[in-house]
């Protein structure tokens, strides 16, 4: 293994995220090809924590765009600040400056609200990570546009001209895959596809994410997760599932599972009705015990 | 360069051609990511090269086990050097090369159909349907389609797009442009100025091949065209086989048989030979202002040309850069072990932006993916 790998891998592990060579691959080849990482993955399989421990590792800020349906450029790239505008025209009102000159003032960068795109192009000093998180969940044409963007990392803001970025920031795109996103976007971007992990890297996470915890009750905790992503439930627990449960468990003082502590703590992992009914029902059957040990 | 680096470049470029043949959406793009990530790596670590090319090389997770398994047999050691470097001039080279490439990639596609046997779980009712083979359709299935065209269309009509223009009246006051306008008012907003979504209108255009090579698809793609014609105003339809028609009237009719009637009294050529370029060339003459940036142009044909293949591929260019998109279904492309290696598909190749399946509703579902702008 390379070893600005091996060093990422450690760095990441010392920031406490439990990670493999794939992981630390990806993100040494987006920084080396300064290219976009996309990463995509179940929910809960820590997407968004590799832009978290990139912006440390690297000592860069860290600069989120969250995405939702309707999202446009004004709340992704700039805006500008009309309260204040509206204040300093009031103020200037007995100026003798021409319209224009006063036009010129109030469509300045002062006047300029930097939402999180712009806000990465004009940063300062070390290069910033940028984490477009949920892409999939913006619609189409922002997709089109956000691809202008990462292409060239330049805007054009009518009024003030044309900003480049003084340095390239990083960049990770996570993506829950609710909408296939283009080909055109995915060819801009290296891709990194993130699994539910292994029983013994998911073991490894929740002892470094809960301190303290007994070690067979984090044995039986991620044995029981990983039964449960084997039966079709509507909700699969991702890891953050796990992280909730084992330290709610650690919370009561527990060192192992038992029945009426399951049950008592089924909402930690399950969000949904009909899944809860689905695994009382095993529970109710006496498969605790199967479901708790690691399946050969 | 070292003989070493260059034989690593050429080796990687001719993996990345193997993919391609095995439909992973990479460019030459792409070939120089791969390129330099392995710059980034330890080359005699194997597990490195392997994540350092999935990295650059897969762009969706569905593409992983094709990339696996290709990888494993591309990739045998740790360092790609080929055994026996070829001292041949440059054009015998090349020839050698692209005859075992060719004969690589058909044992590389069965090796990868058992995969997929292996992987794919019994198919539903409705999947069923998807993957039959529009050449075994009955009335049933025909139905679907129309359905199908009438999904699409939807997806076609106008849509509020990203960018605003101001007007009277609109969804939402432009602030921008109401500051402006209460500078000259002391700050005093008295006119407030609207804005709302400019419409993105697609026009979609499509250069259907109803020559004898297409028969067995004809009565679907008939189908669905006129469906999709009756559907979706933007749309202009034209058939060729050696000649260009333009149906876009005759489909036009609420009645599916009388506006068969139409067509078979319009066009002459039906099931004759294929002039694919000469048609097209045809189409660009006759109708220049129909393509723009706003459209998509939609080419459906087996490729089978039997005129020359340079008009093909110059009209294709010209089409290329005109249109916003420039697709092409091949009916072909969906049955086993089939190639695009006939001449027309060779020469047409370099100039599409999207070259797909449409011989079962599978196919068609993905091609509402293309059609938006």
């Amino acid at each position: 293994m390379r070893e600005e790998i091996q060093a990422i891998q450690q760095a990441m592990e010392r920031e406490g995220y439990v990670t493999d060579r794939a992981v630390a691959t990806a993100v040494h080849l987006s920084m080396t090809l300064g290219k976009p990482l996309l990463v995509e993955g179940h929910p809960g399989v820590g997407k968004t924590e590799i832009a978290k421990v990139l912006a440390t590792v690297q000592q860069g800020d860290l600069i989120r765009l969250q995405c939702y349906e309707g999202l446009d450029a004004t709340t992704a790239l700039y805006e500008w600040n009309y309260p204040k505008q509206l204040l300093h025209i009031r103020l200037q009102q007995d100026g003798d400056r021409s319209i224009a000159a006063r036009e010129a003032d109030i469509f300045s960068e002062r006047f300029l609200l930097k939402r999180p795109l712009l806000a990465a192009i004009t940063h300062q000093g070390r290069p910033p990570v940028l984490l477009i998180d949920e892409v999939d969940r913006a619609d189409e044409e922002f997709e089109a546009f956000l691809l202008e963007v990462l292409s060239d990392f330049q805007v054009t803001i009518p009024e003030v001209g044309t900003v480049r970025a003084a340095a390239r920031p990083s960049v990770v795109l996570t993506s829950n895959r609710a909408r296939d996103l283009s080909d055109a976007l995915r060819r801009r971007c290296l891709y990194l596809w993130i699994d539910y992990p292994s029983l013994e890297k998911e073991l490894r996470i929740v002892r470094t994410r809960v301190p303290g915890i007994d070690e067979r009750l984090a044995r039986e905790v991620t044995a029981f997760i990983h039964s449960l992503r084997r039966m079709k439930l509507a909700k699969v627990p991702g890891v953050a599932e796990s992280l909730d449960w084992a330290q709610a468990l650690v919370a009561l003082h527990a060192t192992h599972l038992d029945e009426e502590l399951v049950r008592e703590t089924l909402g930690c992992f399950l969000k949904d009705e009909e899944d809860l009914r689905t695994v009382s029902a095993r529970l109710d059957a006496g498969e605790l015990a199967a479901l708790s040990s690691p399946v050969a | 360069m070292t003989a070493r680096s260059a034989d690593l470049v050429e080796h990687t470029t001719r993996f990345c051609r193997r993919l391609r043949a095995e439909g992973l959406p990479l460019g030459p793009g792409e070939t120089l990511d791969a390129t330099r990530a392995l710059g980034s790596v330890d080359l005699v670590d194997r597990e490195d090269v392997r994540l350092a090319l999935r990295t650059a090389l897969l762009k969706r997770v569905e593409d992983a086990p094709v990339f696996d398994a290709l990888f494993d047999s591309f990739w045998s050691g740790p360092v790609p050097v080929p055994r026996n470097p070829p001292v041949v001039p440059p054009d015998a080279e090349e020839e050698r090369e692209s005859r075992t490439a060719a004969s690589q990639r058909k044992r590389s596609v069965e090796s990868w159909q058992d995969l997929e046997e292996l992987a794919v779980p019994a198919p539903s009712s409705r999947e069923a349907l998807g993957r039959q083979d529009f050449a075994t359709f009955g009335d049933e299935e025909l139905r679907t389609v129309t359905a199908l065209a009438r999904r699409i269309a939807r997806r076609l009509s106008a849509r509020p797009g990203r960018r605003w223009k101001l007007s009277r009246r609109g969804e939402q006051v432009s602030l921008r442009r109401t500051l402006r306008e209460a500078l000259k008012t002391g700050g005093e907003l008295s006119t407030l100025t609207y804005r709302r979504r400019k419409l993105r209108r697609t026009r979609l255009v499509i250069l259907a091949d109803v020559s004898g090579s297409m028969d067995l698809y004809a009565r679907l793609l008939l189908q669905f065209l006129y469906a999709l014609q009756n559907a979706f105003s933007r749309v202009e339809t034209f058939v060729f086989a050696t000649r260009l028609n333009r149906v876009t009237d005759e489909l036009r009719t609420p009645e599916y048989r009388e506006a068969l009637g139409h067509l078979s009294e319009r066009v002459q050529d039906w099931s004759g030979g294929t002039r694919i370029g000469e048609s097209l060339s045809a189409f660009l003459v006759g109708w220049p202002r129909l393509v723009n940036r706003r459209t998509v142009v939609v080419v459906l044909s087996d490729g089978w040309e039997t005129g020359d293949p340079e008009v093909l591929a110059e009209a294709l260019a010209l089409l290329h850069r005109r249109a916003g998109r420039l697709v092409w279904l091949n009916p072909l492309l969906g049955s086993p072990g089939y190639e695009p290696l006939t001449r027309g598909m060779q020469a047409a190749l370099p100039h599409l932006d999207v070259f797909a399946a449409a011989n079962d509703l599978a196919s068609l579902e993905q091609l509402a993916r293309h059609l938006s702008l």
